[in-house]
Parts: C-alpha cells; sequence; structure tokens
C-alpha cells in the first residue's frame, strides 16, 4: 500500500489525464446543450494539468521505479511525456471541431475520450519498464488509434484503413509478444532491469532463441514508428483518417514508440558503461538498424516524390523522418539519445503546422490534392508564408529547427567514426532528394498558375494565430538551442534499477 | 508413455489440427467452428501444464467471448465476399514456404536453447495469480481496465447508427 | 518420453506458423482476424509453458492473461469496424476492395 501511495506521487501527469478521461466520458452522458464546450474544456484542462505536473517532474529531476517497476520515471521519460502531452494538447487546441471539415457533425464526447485515452497510453509506453507493461501499453495505444482512425464512420476509405491498421498492427504485435514470451522462456522474469542482467551475464548454449526473440520484438516496435518494412500502413490509415487524427498519429505513437526503442535497447540490450552492442553475440544489432534506416529514409523519400494527395505524401514523409530518427538510436551514445529527443521536438512543430495547414486549405477548398494549391500565395498569403516555414524546416534548411534536429541526428553519426561517415552521407543525400518534393509543394502554391477565379481565403483570427504561434516555434528554437542542447543533455539519465 | 503423454498428444493434435482447418476451411463457419476446438485444445493444454485459472478464463474469455462474437459477426455479415481484402489470387505457395521455414525456425530454437530449469510443479493458481495482480502487476491490472474502457467506447461509437451532433 | 517443455514449444510453434499462413493467405477479413487469434494463443502456450518449466513462477501466467484481455478488446474493435464495412458496402455495384494496394 505505501508502494502504492510512493508511486502516486509521481504519477500525477497520468493521473490527471485519467481523471479527465473519466470526468469527459461522465460528461458526455449527461447530455445537455453545454455537453461539447464541457467536453472541450475538460479535455483541455486535464492535459494542461498534466503538462503542468510532468514540466514539475522534469524541473525536479524525479528518478524511481513505480508500481512494483511496472514503470519508471526518469528524465528521459519524463521528456518524451513533455513532448507526448503538448502533441496532444496543441491537437485538441488547435483542430477543433469548426476548423476541420471531416470532423463536423460527429460526436465530441468520445473524440476527445479516445484524445485522453490515447495520451494516457503513450505515457506509459514510454516509461514501460517491464514486459507487460511494454505489450499492455502498446496494444493500448494502438487500440486507441485504431479506433481514432475508425473515427469518421461513413467514409469508406476511413473504414478500410482503419481495418487493415488494425490487421496489420494486430498482426505485428502478435508476433511480438510471441518473441516476448522467448524472452520471458530465456531470463523467467518480466521486468526489463532483471531481463538486461541476466543478459548481461550471458545465455548459455545456442543463441538462436535470444535472436528470433528480438528480431520479433523489433517487428512490433518498426511498426509503431513506421520503419520499413512496417510500414504499409502508414499511407493509407493517414489518408483515411480525419486530418487532425493524422496530425497526432504522426507525432506522438511515433514519439512513443521511439520513447520505448530508446529504454528497450539502451536500458535492456545494451550496457551504457561498456557500450557493448552485441549482447547476444550473434548478430550486429547496430547493422540491423542501420539498414532498416537507410530503407526507411530512402523508400520514404522516393515514394513521395510522386505523390499528389497532401496527406499521403506527408505520410511518406513521417516514414522518411522515422529513417533520420532511427539514426539517433544506432549511434549508440549520449550523443546519438540527445539528437533523438532534439528532433523529435522539432518534428512536432514541423508536422503539426503541415498538417495544420492542409487541414485549413481542406476546410474552405474541399481539396488535399497538390494539384488544387495552386494560386495560395495570392488567396491565402499568411498560410502560404507558414507552410513555407514548414516545408523549408521538414527539408531541414537552416536556421529553422528542423535543421536543428538534423544537425544533431547526423552529428551523432558522424561522432561513431570515420566508418560510418557513409551512413550520413545517405542521410544527407536523402534530405537532399526529400528537398524536391517538400519543394514542390512551395512551388505549387507560390509560382503555379491557377485558380484565379477562387476567392481569397478568409481565415478565423484564431486559426491565423495558431499559424504564426507554430512558424514562429520553427524559427525561434535556434535562438535558444544552447538551453534546448542542455535541456536534452539532463534528460539522458535512464533509471536502471527495478 | 504415461497417460499424461498420452492426454498430451490429444490435445496438441487437437489444437494444431484444429488451427489446420482454421486457415484451410473454404467456408467462413467452418473455420469459426475449428477455432472452437482449437481453443479447447488449448485450454486442455493449460491443465496439463497447471495452469487451472488460466484453462477457465481461456474457455470463459476466448470461447464464451470472443469466439461467440467472432461468430455474430459472421452471422451478421453473411454476404461475406463483401469484406475480402485481396482481390488477387494470393498464391498458397509463398504462403507454406514462409510458414514452413518459420516452423523450422522456432522448432530450432526450442531444441537448441538451453532453457533455464527452474520448474513450477503444477498447484492451484488462482490464490497467486490474484496476489500478483493486486501486488506486483497492480498498474497492468489497472491500464487493462483503461483499455477495455476505451476498446468499448469506441467499438460502441462506431456501430451506432444514430447521427449525434 | 516425457512431455517435456520443447513439446509445448513445438504444438506453439507449429500454431504460429498456421496462423502466418492463414494471415498470408486468406483473403477474407475475419479469417485473417482468427489467424492472429491463433498466433496469440500460441504466444501464450509459450508463457504458460515456460512458466512451468523454464522460469518457475507464475509471471508467465499472468502475463497470459494479459495477453487474452488485450485480445478480447482487439475483436471488439475488428468486428466493429468489419460490420461497419459491410454496411458501407451494401450497394449493388461493388467496387473492388483495394485495401492491400500500394
Amino acid at each position: 500500500m505505501e508502494e502504492v501511495l510512493r508511486s502516486l506521487a509521481l504519477f500525477r501527469p497520468e493521473t490527471a489525464l485519467t481523471i479527465g478521461l473519466l470526468l469527459v466520458v461522465v460528461a458526455d452522458s449527461i447530455g445537455g446543450t453545454w455537453r461539447n464546450a464541457a467536453v472541450r474544456v475538460l479535455s483541455l484542462a486535464s492535459l494542461v494539468a498534466a503538462l503542468g505536473f510532468a514540466a514539475q517532474l522534469q524541473a525536479a529531476g524525479a528518478e524511481g521505479s513505480l508500481f512494483s517497476g511496472m514503470i519508471v520515471v526518469d528524465p528521459l521519460g519524463t521528456f518524451f511525456k513533455i513532448i507526448l502531452i503538448l502533441a496532444s494538447l496543441l491537437v485538441v487546441a488547435v483542430f477543433s471541431f469548426r476548423n476541420s471539415r471531416e470532423l463536423h457533425g460527429l460526436g465530441q464526447g468520445e473524440f476527445h475520450a479516445l484524445i485522453l485515452g490515447l495520451t494516457l497510453s503513450n505515457l506509459l509506453l514510454a516509461a514501460a519498464n517491464d514486459l507487460v507493461m511494454l505489450y499492455l501499453s502498446l496494444e493500448m495505444v494502438s487500440i486507441t488509434s485504431y479506433v481514432m482512425v475508425a473515427y469518421l464512420k461513413g467514409d469508406r476509405m476511413s473504414n478500410e484503413a482503419s481495418l487493415k491498421y488494425l490487421l496489420f498492427g494486430a498482426a505485428s504485435t502478435g508476433a511480438m509478444v510471441y518473441g516476448l514470451s522467448l524472452l520471458y522462456g530465456l531470463t523467467g522474469t518480466t521486468s526489463l532491469p532483471q531481463v538486461r542482467d541476466v543478459l548481461s551475464t550471458g545465455i548459455p548454449g545456442d543463441q538462436l532463441g535470444l535472436f528470433v526473440a528480438t528480431l520479433l520484438i523489433v517487428a512490433g516496435f518498426g511498426f509503431k514508428i513506421a520503419a520499413v518494412p512496417f510500414h504499409f500502413w502508414c499511407p493509407d490509415v493517414y489518408q483515411g483518417a480525419a486530418t487532425p487524427v493524422t496530425a497526432l498519429l504522426s507525432v506522438a505513437p511515433k514519439a512513443a514508440g521511439f520513447g520505448i526503442v530508446l529504454r528497450f535497447f539502451y536500458g535492456t540490450y545494451a550496457l551504457p558503461v561498456t557500450g557493448a552492442w552485441d549482447l547476444s553475440g550473434i548478430m550486429s544489432w547496430q547493422g540491423l538498424l542501420i539498414l532498416l534506416s537507410v530503407l526507411t529514409m530512402t523508400l520514404g523519400n522516393i515514394a513521395a516524390l510522386t505523390q499528389n494527395d497532401m496527406k499521403r505524401l506527408l505520410a511518406y514523409s513521417s516514414i522518411a523522418h522515422a529513417g533520420y530518427i532511427l539514426m539517433g538510436v544506432v549511434a549508440l551514445s549520449d550523443a546519438g539519445a540527445r539528437s533523438l529527443l532534439i528532433y523529435l521536438l522539432a518534428y512536432l512543430f514541423m508536422n503539426l503546422g503541415a498538417f495544420l495547414v492542409v487541414t485549413l486549405v481542406h476546410l474552405h477548398d474541399g481539396t488535399f490534392d497538390l494539384r488544387d494549391y495552386p494560386g495560395l500565395y495570392r488567396r491565402a498569403p499568411l498560410l502560404t508564408l507558414a507552410m513555407g516555414f514548414f516545408m523549408l524546416s521538414l527539408v531541414g534548411i537552416p536556421p529553422l529547427v528542423g535543421f536543428l534536429g538534423k544537425l544533431y541526428v547526423f552529428g551523432a553519426v558522424i561522432n561513431m567514426g570515420p566508418g560510418y561517415y557513409w551512413y550520413a552521407t545517405v542521410g544527407a543525400l536523402n534530405a537532399a532528394i526529400a528537398g524536391f518534393y517538400y519543394l514542390r509543394v512551395l512551388k505549387v502554391m507560390i509560382i503555379d498558375e491557377g485558380n484565379e477565379d477562387k476567392p481569397p481565403l478568409e481565415l478565423a483570427f484564431a486559426d491565423r494565430a495558431w499559424l504564426v504561434l507554430f512558424a514562429a516555434a520553427n524559427l525561434l528554437p535556434l535562438l535558444v538551442w544552447s538551453r534546448i542542447d542542455e535541456w536534452a543533455k539532463g534528460a539522458l539519465t535512464l533509471y536502471a534499477g527495478r | 508413455m504415461t497417460a499424461v503423454d498420452y492426454v498430451f498428444w490429444v490435445f496438441a493434435i487437437l489444437t494444431v489440427g484444429s488451427a489446420a482447418v482454421v486457415v484451410s476451411a473454404r467456408s467462413l463457419i467452418y473455420s469459426a467452428f475449428a477455432l472452437l476446438f482449437t481453443f479447447f485444445g488449448v485450454a486442455g493444454l493449460y491443465v496439463l501444464l497447471g495452469a487451472d485459472f488460466l484453462a477457465a478464463a481461456q474457455l470463459l474469455i476466448y470461447v464464451g467471448g470472443i469466439l461467440v462474437l467472432l461468430l455474430f459477426g459472421v452471422m451478421l455479415t453473411h454476404k461475406i465476399y463483401d469484406l475480402n481484402l485481396r482481390t488477387e489470387k494470393t498464391q498458397l505457395l509463398p504462403g507454406l514456404i514462409i510458414a514452413t521455414g518459420l516452423f523450422i525456425i522456432v522448432a530450432a530454437v526450442a531444441f537448441k536453447t538451453q532453457w533455464p530449469q527452474a520448474a513450477r510443479l503444477p498447484a492451484p493458481t488462482t490464490h497467486e495469480i490474484g496476489r500478483m495482480f493486486l501486488g506486483e502487476y497492480l498498474l497492468a491490472f489497472e491500464a487493462a481496465s483503461v483499455l477495455l474502457l476505451v476498446a468499448l467506447i469506441g467499438a460502441a461509437m462506431i456501430v451506432r447508427r444514430k447521427k449525434d451532433a | 518420453m516425457t512431455t517435456g517443455l520443447e513439446h509445448y514449444l513445438l504444438v506453439s510453434g507449429a500454431l504460429l506458423s498456421l496462423g502466418i499462413l492463414g494471415l498470408l493467405t486468406r483473403r477474407n477479413a475475419v479469417n485473417v482476424l482468427m489467424s492472429i487469434e491463433l498466433i496469440l494463443n500460441s504466444a501464450n502456450i509459450n508463457l504458460v509453458a515456460f512458466s512451468r518449466y523454464g522460469a518457475g513462477n507464475v509471471n508467465g501466467q499472468v502475463f497470459a492473461v494479459f495477453v487474452i484481455v488485450v485480445a478480447a478488446a482487439e475483436v471488439a474493435v475488428a468486428l466493429a469496424i468489419v460490420l461497419t464495412m459491410y454496411r458501407l458496402r451494401r450497394t449493388p455495384n461493388l467496387d473492388d476492395a483495394d485495401i492491400l494496394k500500394g
């Protein structure tokens, strides 16, 4: 009992979200004309409270194992929590049912309940310290995502996309749980620190079991971060889901997935002290991850070159970005982990901004097709300017925040030694290829002829404010990058105990 | 071979045989009923392994819940061909090769690995599992309840017909 | 021959392979769902077998209970989506299912 009470003190963000979730469900079932407004306010309030608590934990440098080792609190986890809650908060605040044409007329209560549930699951995933908690929270994130993708229940594409997402995801996590069961069999425990202890003393005899187990677990992680070859669900799901949902899915579950990848590989499979990647002794995990990363970047970028649907384009773009972020995992070092954190932070603002623009265009013109974008420079100058920031940031052009992310990631790889220069070069080449399709979007919006007869876009004040804020978020971090750097450095401690 | 071994083989063949029918039967109803026998076989294996609580849970949840739900789903969508995911004829051979290869790998893992030898003799498990739910795995237990809440809300919302504002 | 750990692992391995086979070759969504259930059951058999023979504690069984819970939630959501798909598709002119395209 004391353990539970002690743990609850460090569990405040999640508690705030759970209470918010329950209140939203109750408020929605009570009904009444104020239902929608109340639900939105409750959702925002609980997300703000959770963010506040998480910031408090970060400032205090809280560290410890909670609930008998099910989850841990450490600076790394808290960094991820802040990103995850911020992503949900921004999506709820920015994409209301007012400015998303797809969500008009649908129930808001369930939507906010699902978002709060998704955020809670993301937080649990980023902090999981036990095989059971890992699997359970991964599935919580996944199942909530399936439901959110299926939200537009009258839309056939949305329905097909959610079914495809579900079947693909269930299969990947099914394979993953088989791998987890093998890991349990090899180590006799479900607690990650204890797994690490057993693995560090070495598994006697044949290593094939560990190898197969890890491969299967990587399959589950790969699905969550949409790495090749587990990415097939991504474009259809991003296209079929309502754009606010896509915006959230492109950032939050992916970030949570990277959180658990970091924790699993750094904390369990590698000994940070010796830097031993190769606990199994069978194959180079680094090699496998490099291969995955290169395939992911390249395939994502090449596929995006021919896309005309903005949501599919951004889907492939986010697949490519997962490849860059994997570079941070590969560089098993503090620099690598730090680069991963900063890239995710940058990615949050770039991606949400781009999706906001796509939503606003859809709201006014009813289209997601890039070929309908010409003339936006004339009709919506602020929108185009903001999109310029987002696209250039995604390419990685200084002085925007996307450049900061790429700088760190490439730097971490280069730090690994001359043997890895080719890897960083591949990354840079990919960024150059990506430039083609990001700049193409801008070219269409600014230079292309068309749509002369369409009226200018009337943007609500709130939308314009958010566009400016996101653009600023893309531009300003470079001014305070030393502070961000220090913050990321401080966030690198992983709690190693049970 | 002792009696226990015989019983094991009965349940093993029941499980694997029914599973083979599940993936190969032409009619969806046949697959669903074969799945029923698979679940029964697995429950029998659990009993042999001394997992009494789990065997009962398997029967209650998998057979009594999931399978019934699957059967409802099958019956309610009786024009089955509407739900096809693939239009092209899926080749059986590549799938068979992959599946056989996978089985060989898994069998190799099973036989070649030196598994730890701590055995737990069959004993009633319910008490201990209950203790773990409210002790070590408390957070997972509570999180699972949130999962079920969200799945419930989600499934109900997806299926509900009436328009809401 | 005494039944040992390896035999149970073989059974679960067979279930896993059959599940993957079903996943790759079946056309109907509900069939694919059933194959996924086979995979989850195979993992469960692993967990319980290890709990009995290899690990010597009930943690594997507790893990297995959670796998069952997750499977139930997944099937519920899956069938909700399948039911909606059936409702949306019940028009005379049936387009080709293009779910797995590209």
